[in-house]
């Protein structure tokens, strides 16, 4: 025994060791007594609790932000939508339960099973999981009427995205559609069965439409039956937003391309707000809120007129003759074009051994820049071009807002394209020949633009050369993004041509002209294929759909403080003036009322 | 001599180390019944009782090793141990990884590993060394040289900002001043000092911890939170009367409650399963066992094993207390694990390794000194 380590200076504390122990004894005490308490002396409270009350919580849905138009017209509001939740933690058979359900609703009770096994990772168990999104009514009913029979069933009242115009501006507002698995990782303020917005503003701006869910509880008895429900957070509703779009404007626009594929843009041309954006052939917003089938999907998808392609922003086309208006400004700007100045047109240039055929067979003679734009002479602007060259061309166009992005709230915007020198050594690995300065001065060849862009660009042309970012939203500011490098003298000439080419007498826009309104405007016929000399021979009613030309429409018009930009593009339209010239003059018609009497002259020479 | 004597494993606290597994066997069980509810839907929580059971092994090779080597050895690390704490808690802020929302973790790859649990043992060795250089009542100077030693890891730990554990360092070391004793005049003094210092605490503490407390007081006024919790967990265990519901049988607890009911509320699912019978079991079970940890005490060669097994006394006590008493409805929610029945990783290490540490002490109390 080593004596060392039992010294009294290493005897433990005795009184330590005593309330060591009473510690013991009091945790014991305490806890005991509590435990009866709850277990014995109020047992059959809480049992009685636990049988019948059971607390839950649920999430009240927030309406969605509504949408209007610039005038306060609904776009897009929100209706009650029921659908049918299975809350698992009071279903007793769920393969009854799953098979009563197919029965009722007509879905396949594979899908159901599917979509259950699906969600109910994500959702806790006494949460009604979704298993059908929308009923009719006369299913609510038939549910209701068995519920009782069916622990566990319930039905969902949800707030569901409307738009009234489903059609109409599917383009502009997309559509809201259930979570996916990779949005509810992003953004942990979704769960499973919401709604977010999947394409145009309703994605974009989704964060604004949103809102704030609240939160509910419920006491539920033992079969799940709600007894009593208390609101503990209501839910805020998202930001209502109006928008540019003239809904009216819109309604016209969408009518006057029945049946056709295409775009026209409205802009106001001070501030860019977007009055109208139409996109034809288009589809059903409302058809993704509620769901499509793989059926429905697949035809949408195929149709070979495309309706989901945005064709203001998503669909590029060779501009034609729109197009010479930026190659006349380039032309000015480097002081390689003087507006008095005369080329021959004899109808065709030769350039190797290429012949490059004008427009009109016979030619227009003497031409000066007006008359070249007016007529829209295409040897004029072959000898420009190739006086101008790819270089200078091309940086001139992309100062025009050519080959980039507007910037447009909306997701999915195509480039457009620009060709340079480098981008064809690097596409074709090949250089850049000098006939393709011919093609390119008259809008073919490799140079694709947007209806948007083109939109853009004119309206730069009356509102002293900027370029600005297109708004949908009301009430947003103007942004400048840039300014086209042209001097107010310059601007001037190209409107003047503008104009020249409504009112004058060989104007290829003739059919726009009113007497009580400042127009001006460019038509533009875009090739689609090289036409096969058989094709060429045929009249034009003869030729087939898909090998139509493109039928462009840019113009503009003032009245008073009012300047409006109206762009059209008809898919094989064929004719600018014939093709796309009617929709525009029926906007122009919309947007300036027609004055009735002699003010109108009056009215015209005073703006 | 070799590590493994004989007559070591004959003075070993066997029932100590019985009532540990025990314990930690009613744990798994218990999680067990409140994750493997509805199997039959796939519910991935099941588990959880799969992976307690990894950590109980490893559990218990930390206790083995924590039983090999002679704990007198603890001593003369104790200051360098107490200071590679004090430095890893202050690499925390600049180094640590942040895990939900608060930086108390240091990313070694291939654990995180939190360093506040680390000072947990560190001041319990510590306080050990420091306390049991003799056996009178503390006085004034000694007692404020202890509490010095304690503030320092605490305070890093509160900064952190971990509230909890900070003050669970100073629980543990206030446990072990306890014990040695203080002299009657210290005493007279803290007993008036503390009911002023308390409610000066208040002003410290975060938004949330207030929030916690206030709905304590009043649990209808945060249903959403930590008061939902207080009720259902009373509901859970008052309805389970007093046989109990059964194993698996309990409705109330399963998977009504949030997350917690794995680890901090655990014994809510077992007082609705098992009723009062079953909790007065396991409430005995805990008193017995730390009962087992005083005879320890007592029974130690010396005052630093004594003082060890004290520390560790008050580092299962004050979890127990307080677990306790937050899901019996008895103090506000606060997240402490109920020992070897919660579900938990580190924990559960940490607990097999102080009990180790425990028993160490009690199988060398008849040893001869060598040499």
């Amino acid at each position: 025994m080593n004596h060392l380590y039992e010294s009294k200076t290493q005897q433990p504390p005795k009184i330590g060791l005593i309330i060591l122990q009473a510690l013991i004894l009091l945790l014991f005490c305490v806890f005991a007594l509590r435990f009866w308490y709850l277990q014995i002396h109020k047992g059959s409270y809480f049992a009685e609790q636990a049988r019948n009350n059971q607390l839950r919580q649920d999430q009240l849905y927030a309406p969605r932000g509504l949408i209007r138009d610039r005038n306060g017209y609904l776009l897009a509001v929100n209706e009650p939508a029921y659908a049918l939740g299975i809350v698992r933690e009071d279903c007793k058979d769920f393969d009854s339960t799953f098979k009563k359900v197919s029965e009722w609703t007509g879905v396949d009770i594979g899908k159901i099973k599917s979509v259950f096994k699906k969600k109910k990772k994500r959702i806790k168990p006494f949460e009604p999981l979704i298993l059908v999104p929308n009923l009719s009514f006369e299913q609510v009913a038939l549910i209701e009427a068995n519920s009782l029979h069916w622990p566990g069933l319930e039905i969902v009242v949800r707030p569901r995205r409307k738009y009234k115009y489903g059609k109409l501006l599917a383009h502009v507002l997309g559509y809201v559609a259930e979570v996916d698995e990779e949005e509810l990782e992003k953004d942990h303020d979704l769960s499973v069965g919401d709604f977010v917005g999947k394409q145009g503003l309703e994605t974009v701006l989704e964060k604004r439409f949103r809102g704030i869910k609240g939160k509910r509880q419920s006491e539920v008895d033992a079969t799940g039956r709600k007894l009593e429900q208390r609101i503990l957070k209501n839910p805020v509703a998202g930001e209502d937003i109006d928008l540019s779009i003239d809904l009216g404007l819109q309604e016209l626009g969408g009518k006057l391309f029945k049946g056709k594929a295409g775009a026209v843009v409205v802009m106001d041309a001070d501030n860019g707000q977007i009055l109208a954006f139409v996109s034809s052939p288009s589809y059903d917003s409302n058809s993704f809120v509620t769901g499509l089938s793989t059926k429905e999907w697949k035809t949408l998808r195929d149709d070979p007129m495309h309706p989901l392609q945005n064709r203001v922003i998503q669909s590029v086309y060779p501009p034609g003759s729109v197009f010479k208006l930026a190659i006349a400004g380039c032309g000015l700007h480097n002081n390689m074009l003087d507006p008095k100045e005369t080329l021959f047109c004899p109808g065709f240039l030769k350039l190797g051994n290429y012949v490059f055929r004008d427009w009109k067979k016979w030619g227009h003679g003497d031409v000066d820049l007006k008359k070249a734009l007016t007529e829209s002479c295409d040897v004029y602007f072959y000898k420009v071009g190739m006086r101008l060259g790819v270089d200078r061309m091309s940086e001139f166009a992309k100062a025009c807002g050519f080959g980039q992005r507007t910037g447009i709230s909306l997701p999915h915007e195509k480039a457009g394209l620009i060709p340079t020198r480098e981008w064809k050594r690097k596409r074709f690995h090949d250089i850049w020949h000098p006939g393709e300065n011919l093609n390119m001065a008259i809008g073919q060849g490799y140079v694709l633009v947007s209806p948007l862009q083109v939109t853009r660009f004119i309206a730069s042309i009356i509102n002293g050369g900027k370029l600005l970012r297109p708004q949908l939203l009301k009430g947003e500011p103007a942004e400048v993004q840039s300014k086209i490098p042209l001097s107010k003298d310059q601007l001037a000439i190209i409107k003047d041509a503008m104009i020249h080419t409504v009112e004058g007498a060989h104007g290829t826009a003739r059919r726009l002209r009113r007497p009580d309104v400042i127009l001006g405007g460019k038509t533009g016929t875009a090739q689609v294929v090289k036409l096969t000399d058989e094709i060429k021979k045929m009249k034009d009613s003869e030729i087939p759909y898909k090998y139509r030309d493109h039928a462009w429409m840019a113009s503009f018009g003032e009245r008073g403080d009012k300047k409006y930009v109206v762009v059209c593009l008809v898919e094989h339209g064929q004719h600018g003036g014939s093709g796309a010239g009617p929709i525009v003059k029926a906007m122009y018609n919309y947007l300036f009322p027609p004055i009735k009497g002699e003010n109108a002259e009056e009215n015209k020479t005073k703006s | 001599m070799s590590p493994i004597d004989r007559r070591l494993l004959i003075h070993m606290n066997w029932v100590l180390l019985g009532l540990a597994a025990l314990l930690f066997l009613v744990g798994v069980m218990n999680l067990y019944s409140a994750s493997g509810y509805r199997l039959e839907e796939g519910v991935s929580v099941s588990s959880f009782y799969q992976k307690q059971l990894i950590w109980g092994l490893m559990g218990f090779a930390g206790m083995i090793t924590f039983m090999l080597f002679d704990y007198r050895h603890l001593k003369t690390i104790a200051w360098p141990l107490f200071w590679v704490t004090v430095c890893l808690l202050i690499a925390v802020p600049f180094a640590g990884k942040t895990i939900y929302g608060a930086r108390r973790w240091l990313d070694l790859g291939f654990f995180n590993f939190q360093p506040s649990e680390l000072a947990k043992i560190t001041i319990l060795i510590i306080g050990a060394k420091i306390l049991s250089r003799d056996s009178d009542p503390l006085n004034f100077t000694k007692l404020a040289y202890v509490v010095g030693v304690g503030l320092v890891p605490a305070g890093l730990v509160i900064l952190q900002p971990d509230l909890g554990s900070g003050l669970n360092i100073l629980l543990i070391l206030g446990g072990m001043v306890l014990y040695r004793g203080l002299t009657g005049k210290v005493f007279k003094s803290l007993a008036v000092a503390f009911p002023c210092i308390i409610p000066a605490g208040w002003f410290f503490l975060h938004d949330y911890q207030k929030r916690r407390i206030i709905s304590f007081m009043n649990p209808a006024s945060d249903p959403l939170g930590s008061g939902y919790h207080i009720i259902q967990s009373e509901i859970a265990i008052g309805s389970g009367r007093f046989w109990g519901k059964g194993f698996m049988g309990g409705t109330q607890s399963q998977l009504r409650f949030l997350p917690e009911k794995h680890t901090d509320f655990a014994i809510a699912v077992f007082g609705e399963e098992w009723g009062f019978v079953g909790a007065i079991t396991l409430l005995s079970l805990f008193c017995i066992f730390l009962y087992q940890i005083v005879v320890t005490a007592r029974d130690a060669k010396d005052l630093f094993g004594s003082f060890l097994a004290a520390g560790v006394f008050f580092y299962f006590f004050w979890q127990i207390l307080i677990n306790m008493g937050m899901v019996l409805g008895l103090m506000p929610v606060v997240g402490i694990p109920l020992p070897f029945v919660s579900y938990g990783g580190s924990a559960t290490v940490v607990n097999f390794c102080l009990i180790g540490l425990v028993l160490n002490v009690s199988m060398r109390r008849y040893v001869f000194k060598q040499g």
